[in-house]
């Protein structure tokens, strides 16, 4: 067997086989059922609002989806050092790249299952129906090179920095900075430092084209150089793991 | 003094003169369609029909048709960005012959509860005054943005799921020891 899917096999069997792997899943559902119930309870939402929930649900998955990955990704290569198991692992006749891809492959299960657990909440909030078949779409297409580019990134901050803890707090602070519009809205990023932060975020990228599609109804023609940015993400982080694990000091 | 009066004399005629080659006013009708729900609720679509007549001797030109709504709701009254609500803000017609008629729809998509009242504007180039059509009152009727039917079953379905499925994974390493 082609080692990649080995180690994605192992990666993904420890991520959603065992019982302890899958409260995470338990978590994720109901964090999502307690956004859904807060939306119920909220009477004062007008039609609009409506499209705005489904935005809101998108960026939530999507950084949820992240979260997943970071916490995956530093716990890759540091979490084996750790656990004393890295050694075996790189004495293995596999390559650094085919570990990174191997690894990333539990990420991409882990991702595809939070996708689909992502759908029904979804629909339930989603309930104009206002161009709900585009946000299912659209979070796929700009969620997966997001989330996944934090998973490269977790892999390679695990690899330099050798230890969990460390890697674990640099992913986070930079999926918390580059989330960050999620939290600040569109307004508060009108000043030429906003814009400029806008263009080259791959998170901005995938929420501005939430925003777009759902809400304002926009075509895809709109959303290619968006798309282009979290695909440039996703290939950047992944060369950057690469190159982490390459350079990797025992 | 005299050269005095006689500029301002002047100039009142020139004012006058270019007045007198505008359209002296602009018809405008505004009717609901038929087809439309007698009860609309927030996400149905209604449609207005309007009518804008020269009804003068005089060409219009560059006239510029717009509609407006405003909410009308007791403390709630204040104009509406149209922005999500109508396809079309603004028709332009470049020339309007005296006795000519444009049809225009104005199809809108109702996306808050209240009480409205909808409105179609129109200037030319000459004209120095808005010309406005009669009002048209609705009422919207409210609509759960989102819907407890469809969320109370995921929300709460959803995590007792993949509580069984840790459930029957654990049951399944019990009896496999």
């Amino acid at each position: 067997m082609n080692p990649i899917t080995l180690i994605a096999r192992k990666e993904g069997g420890e991520l959603l086989m065992s019982g302890r792997g899958l409260a995470w899943l338990l978590a994720l559902s109901i964090i999502m059922s307690v956004l859904s119930l807060l939306l119920v309870s909220n009477t004062e939402l007008s039609l609009l609002d409506n499209a705005q929930v489904v935005y809101m649900v998108m960026g939530t998955v999507t950084t949820l989806g992240a979260l997943l990955a970071v916490v995956l990704g530093s716990d890759a290569v540091a979490g084996e050092r750790e656990r004393g198991s890295l050694m075996p692992l790189l004495l293995a006749p596999v390559t650094p790249s085919q570990i990174v891809f191997g690894k990333m492959g539990g990420q991409i299960a882990g991702w595809v299952v939070m996708y689909l657990l992502s759908l029904p909440y979804v629909w339930a909030v989603g309930s104009s129906g206002q161009n709900l078949t585009q946000a299912v779409t659209y979070l796929a297409l700009f969620g997966t090179p997001v989330v996944l580019g934090f998973g490269f990134l977790g892999i390679a901050l695990s690899a330099r920095l050798r230890s969990v803890r460390s890697a674990l707090l640099t992913s986070l602070i930079t999926l918390m900075l580059l989330a960050s519009p999620l939290l600040l809205g569109p307004s508060l990023r009108q000043s030429t430092i906003g814009q400029l932060f806008d263009a080259v975020n791959p998170f901005s990228a995938a929420v501005n084209t939430f925003d777009s599609v759902v809400i304002d109804s926009q075509p895809i023609s709109m959303q290619l150089t968006r798309l282009s940015i979290a695909l440039v993400w996703l290939v950047l982080t992944a060369v950057f793991a690469i190159r982490s694990m390459r350079k990797m000091e025992i | 003094m005299k050269k005095i009066i006689v500029r301002l004399l002047l100039t009142l005629f020139i004012m006058g003169a270019g007045n007198a080659r505008a359209a002296d006013s602009l018809s405008i009708s505004l009717a609901p369609e038929q087809a439309n729900p007698p009860s609309p609720q927030m996400g149905d679509w209604l449609k207005f029909h309007s009518v804008i007549e020269n009804p003068g001797t005089q060409t219009a030109h560059g006239v510029v048709t717009w509609i407006s709504l405003v909410q009308v709701d007791p403390g709630h009254e204040q104009p509406v960005d149209l922005e999500d609500w109508s396809a079309h803000k603004a028709v332009t017609q470049a020339i309007l012959q005296p006795g000519q008629k444009v049809n225009v729809d104005w199809p809108m998509r109702l996306i808050q509860a209240g009480a409205y009242r909808v409105v179609i504007s129109a200037v030319d180039r000459e004209t120095g005054h808005v010309m406005t059509s009669p009002f048209v009152d609705f009422q919207v009727r409210r609509k759960p943005v989102v819907e407890s039917g469809r969320i109370l079953p995921v929300a709460f379905g959803v995590p007792v799921l993949v509580l069984g499925m840790i459930a029957w994974r654990r049951y399944r390493r019990s009896t496999a020891v």
